[in-house]
């Protein structure tokens, strides 16, 4: 937590302009990410900053630039997939009436870095994505969860938050069977954005509407043999 | 608007959706109107020309991936171009990418070239008294540090310890500066 306090426009402007760094700087980042209204000062102060850098010079760059974007941009892959993934997280953004950049930005890392794990064998029909956007008690952040059943692959976006050194965060789903214990989906690591490959039988729980837990525990996640700590933040995933 | 602009900026535009929609050869399109601007823009903040070109191909490389966000009914895509290549610029110096400071600013400014007719074109006259002119009035210290910031990508700590000034003190005037910068751009919309 920053000890000293401004306006949210000052705060703004802060980060547009670079000024922010550490803590400050992931908390700027988070608050963008799931604030409307500090994303639109944002986007405001980027707007009329913006004609400031019709000062500066241009210089046209050497040749060989041109050609090493090129060489790099045909080992791209097709971005089709990411913008229509796009698309699809802003429509929710606007149904669910909760910001998405955090799940946005989650799920171009998920397309663009295929994991290491063996696909997962393909399924009749392709599914649609699911996501989740967590408040964090008592604070602005939030954790974002995306969710590609194709892939099996979850990714959870703390970006904005930071360790206290003392306590982990443990994400768990809440499995549509009640005789079935709390599935754990791993320890939250904050300012990462982590991917897990989830194992079958975890993937055959997520669904629409699966609730989402985040508990406090030990360093380390929660020990076997005892209770989950308590829950601190909760959240449904959502067909996007 | 600026009608000698407009052909430039239409068809800038039209490139950026085409590329948002999937098709690779607006890239070189994009590239070749902007891409002197935006290196220019990357040599001001790095003062390298190495980082520079690593940051401009970086810069394009996002584009493909990011081309969707562009909103042309929010910002010209030059100036959304620009702001886009700059923030990743400022990104490379937090990131440790880059050793900073070797070069004072006033030795590393890049040496302006004939860019092609339509970039120049493209540049938003409409839109650039204001800031100036709030910038302008002022007083010296925060506009320097709001400059430094802005076109070095130097963070709070780094111009308090250039200038030697407390960090809170800094951190002070600069926060005067900007609710002052903020209340003169709002008298003029």
């Amino acid at each position: 937590m920053s000890e000293d306090f401004r306006p949210d426009d000052v705060l703004a402007a802060e980060y547009v302009l670079g000024l922010l760094e550490g803590e400050d700087l992931l908390a700027a980042r988070a608050r963008e990410a799931s604030d409307e209204k500090f994303a639109a000062e944002v986007a405001r102060w980027q707007d009329q900053l913006a004609p400031l850098l019709d000062t500066i010079d241009a210089r046209t760059p050497r040749e060989e630039v041109w050609k090493r974007i090129r060489d790099e941009f045909d080992t791209l892959g097709d971005s089709a997939e990411i913008i229509s993934l796009n698309a699809r997280l802003r429509g929710w953004k606007m149904a669910a009436g909760t910001a998405a950049a955090a799940a946005v930005a989650a799920i171009s890392v998920l397309v663009l870095s295929p994991s290491q794990a063996p696909s997962p064998p393909p399924t009749a029909e392709p599914q649609a994505p699911l996501a989740a956007s967590i408040p964090i008690a008592d604070t602005q952040l939030r954790l974002a969860v995306t969710y590609l059943p194709e892939r099996q692959e979850l990714l959870v976006s703390a970006s904005g938050l930071t360790a206290d050194g003392v306590h982990d965060h443990e994400l768990w789903l809440v499995p549509r069977s009640e005789d079935m214990p709390l599935l754990s989906l791993g320890v939250v690591a904050p300012g990462e954005e982590r991917r897990i490959s989830l194992d079958q039988a975890v993937a055959e729980q997520m669904a629409d509407g699966s609730p989402l837990l985040l508990t406090r525990e030990p360093l380390g996640g929660k020990p076997p043999g005892v209770d989950a700590g308590p829950v601190v933040a909760e959240g449904r995933m959502q067909t996007i | 608007m600026m009608p000698s602009g407009s052909d430039a900026r239409d068809r800038l535009e039209a490139a950026m959706a085409r590329l948002a929609g999937g098709d690779r050869s607006a890239l070189e399109e994009i590239y070749r109107s902007t891409s002197a601007k935006l290196f220019g823009i990357c040599l001001r903040i790095l003062k390298d020309e190495k980082e520079a070109e690593d940051a401009l191909q970086d810069v394009y490389i996002s584009l493909w991936r990011k081309a969707d966000r562009y909103d042309a009914e929010r910002a010209s895509p030059i100036s959304w171009l620009a702001t886009f290549a700059r923030n990743r610029a400022v990104d490379r110096l937090r990131v440790g990418k880059v050793r900073q400071g070797s070069v004072p600013a006033e030795h590393a400014a890049p040496i302006a070239d004939e860019a092609p007719l339509a970039e120049n074109l493209l540049i938003d006259a409409e839109r650039d008294a204001r800031i100036h002119h709030c910038l302008d009035r002022l007083d010296e210290k925060p506009r320097s540090a709001i400059r430094s910031a802005f076109f070095e990508g130097r963070t709070y700590a780094q111009i308090a310890e250039a200038d030697g000034i407390p960090l809170g003190t800094m951190k002070s005037w600069v926060r005067r500066g900007l609710q002052k910068l903020k209340a003169c751009l709002e008298r003029g919309e």
